[in-house]
């Protein structure tokens, strides 16, 4: 918007600006030759320096010109276009060397403080009835304010002071809010109930959230490798060990086979018997092709054996 | 707005980021050609995920992206992603009530915001984003009633009366200052620009694109009045300004 606006103040601003510019010329040269007069050493130099002097002027011209024909856009609190316009000129007047061009900032600032003049104006009509002390009291006894009494409401920094706000205040404000809102209602997961098969966005918010700790991010890997190394290292070691020890079993008494929980079970410790059947699960093929492997047994509680047992 | 092609077709990568950003202007026709294409168990399966994206995403009130929809959602759907959007919409609006906005037409993001009524003693759980919109809605009362800007000094010296310090830790809100200066910015509640050549900086507050969405110039009027014991129209030029925007 502002593009546009710009780009439309210009060009008529430039045309008129030429013609001002010549008129101008036309009607100060007499005073503006006298006024240089007594300077004649730099008379070449004088040349260029009116050339950059006339695109000052010409520069200030576009830009109080613009400036007047986006009146209601520059008084608009929403835009910063006066704003603009005046760090424009501000940028201009510094290659303002004479008068002719400080007065053309003049006027220009004449007019841009007019124009803040009538936005204050109008400021002042509309706003003076808005009392923003009054709202904030009104504000601190809807929300329940416990007054002292010694308490006067005519100085404000006792008011500030005094007081007690109960610890609810601002939820009691923020219930009656909600009512001008709509706010969509934010949802929640109830302890979890839909953790279980976590959703895929959650996901990626949480992997997001992550991404920025770059300094712990670097350390974990090398140390999980490391320890995933180690801990491979370590099965490997142990299922070769029981391979080992299978085939030295079988090197010495190649004719009885062996009870699959006999070499297993730990009778004194499970965990120890849950770790070798987790290792002795890496080479259940090789057993299975080099040995045989008969198959270990339950007996039902009602056979012969048990009855003879309990018997 | 997109027209740039270059990622239809066959050369679709899944590392290029610029590519999630650039969606197909696509034709009623195409959209139907391409869904014909793809199974509706796996359209309607992408629907699902993306209303589940949208509320997840929307817990946190902030702003949701386009291009992160595309990007986590969409995906390799790109094709039929208009349609996604229109059942997923529909969806919100039918099961949950919501309304999918765009807030910014440029950038492309969306808000939820509710399209059903409010209810007295609707709101059965109060946390402390109970107590934020309170906050809020004082802030944004001050910035409409001051005629649609106030500068930073005003907003916090209006608050130090509300017992609100911008350096001291809340026993509500903790940190205030990040929570105005930075939450309430990022949910697009409230808009902080700073003013030129001001030294110390100065900031301007604004009313921010989704509090123009979910709250407007009207009811922030009647909450003052309200509070004031006074009519809305007590403020004639707010009033006529509200009025004049609904």
């Amino acid at each position: 918007m502002a593009e546009s606006d710009g780009s439309l103040g210009r060009a008529p601003a430039s045309e008129k600006g030429g013609e001002e510019d010549k008129d101008d010329d036309e009607e100060e040269d007499g005073e503006e030759t006298e006024r240089e007069r007594p300077r004649p050493p730099g008379s070449s130099e004088g040349g260029g320096d009116e050339r950059s002097r006339r695109m000052i002027r010409n520069q200030y011209r576009e830009l109080i010109c613009s400036v007047q024909q986006n009146r209601e856009d520059m008084l608009s609190s929403k835009s910063n276009r006066l704003t603009e316009a005046l760090e424009e000129a501000n940028q201009l007047f510094r290659g303002v060397s004479r008068a002719r061009e400080a007065a053309l900032d003049a006027q220009f600032l004449v007019l841009a403080s007019n124009l803040v003049k009538e936005k204050a104006n109008e400021l002042r009509s509309e706003i003076t009835t808005f009392d923003s002390v009054t709202f904030a009291e009104d504000v601190l006894t809807f929300m329940g304010i416990n007054r002292t009494e010694v308490d006067g409401n005519n100085c404000d920094s006792e008011n500030m002071s005094g007081g007690y706000l109960p610890s609810n205040a601002w939820y009691k404000l923020g219930e009656e809010a909600e009512k001008y809102f709509r706010r969509a209602p934010s949802f929640h997961y109830m302890l979890g109930s839909f953790k279980s098969e976590p959703p895929v966005p959650r996901q990626r918010i949480e992997r997001q959230r992550k991404a920025p700790g770059g300094e712990e991010k670097r350390a974990m890997p090398a140390q999980l490798k490391k320890m995933e190394e180690s801990h491979q290292e370590a099965t490997a070691k142990e299922v070769e060990r029981i391979l080992r020890l299978l085939q030295t079993r079988f090197r010495n008494d190649p004719c009885t086979p062996i009870f699959f929980f006999d070499l297993v079970v730990d009778p004194n410790s499970f965990a120890r018997t849950v770790e070798n059947i987790f290792h002795v699960s890496f080479i259940v093929r090789e057993i299975v092709e080099t040995y045989e492997i008969t198959e270990p047994m339950i007996n039902p509680p009602n056979s012969s054996e048990d009855e003879m047992e309990t018997a | 707005m997109s027209q740039r092609k270059r990622s239809r077709g066959s050369g679709f990568t899944q590392g290029d980021d610029d590519d999630f950003s650039v969606v197909p202007t696509q034709t009623p026709s195409q959209v139907q050609r391409n869904l014909e294409s793809r199974s509706q168990e796996e359209i309607n399966r992408k629907v699902t995920e993306l209303v589940q994206f949208l509320l997840v995403k929307d817990q946190k009130k902030i702003p949701i992206k386009r291009v992160d929809i595309l990007k986590k959602v969409i995906r390799e759907y790109k094709d039929v992603y208009s349609e996604i959007v229109n059942r997923a919409g529909r969806t919100l609006q039918q099961v949950f009530g919501l309304q999918m906005v765009e807030v910014d037409t440029k950038h492309h993001i969306y808000i939820l915001t509710s399209s059903l009524p409010r209810v007295e003693g609707e709101n059965l759980k109060q946390d402390i984003q109970t107590a934020k919109l309170g906050l809020l809605i004082i802030i944004l009362s001050f910035i409409f009633m001051k005629g649609n800007s106030a500068k930073d000094s005003a907003v916090w010296e209006f608050l130090r009366r509300l017992r609100v310090q911008p350096g001291e830790k809340h026993e509500v809100f903790g940190d205030v200052k990040k929570l105005v200066t930075e939450e309430f910015v990022r949910q697009k509640y409230l808009e902080i620009t700073p003013i030129p050549l001001t030294d110390p900086p100065e900031f301007n507050y604004q009313w921010g694109l989704r509090a123009a969405k979910e709250t407007s110039k009207k009811d922030v009027l009647s909450f003052v009045a309200k509070m004031q014991n006074k009519e809305p129209s007590f403020w004639i030029s707010q009033y006529n300004e509200a009025k004049a925007n609904t």
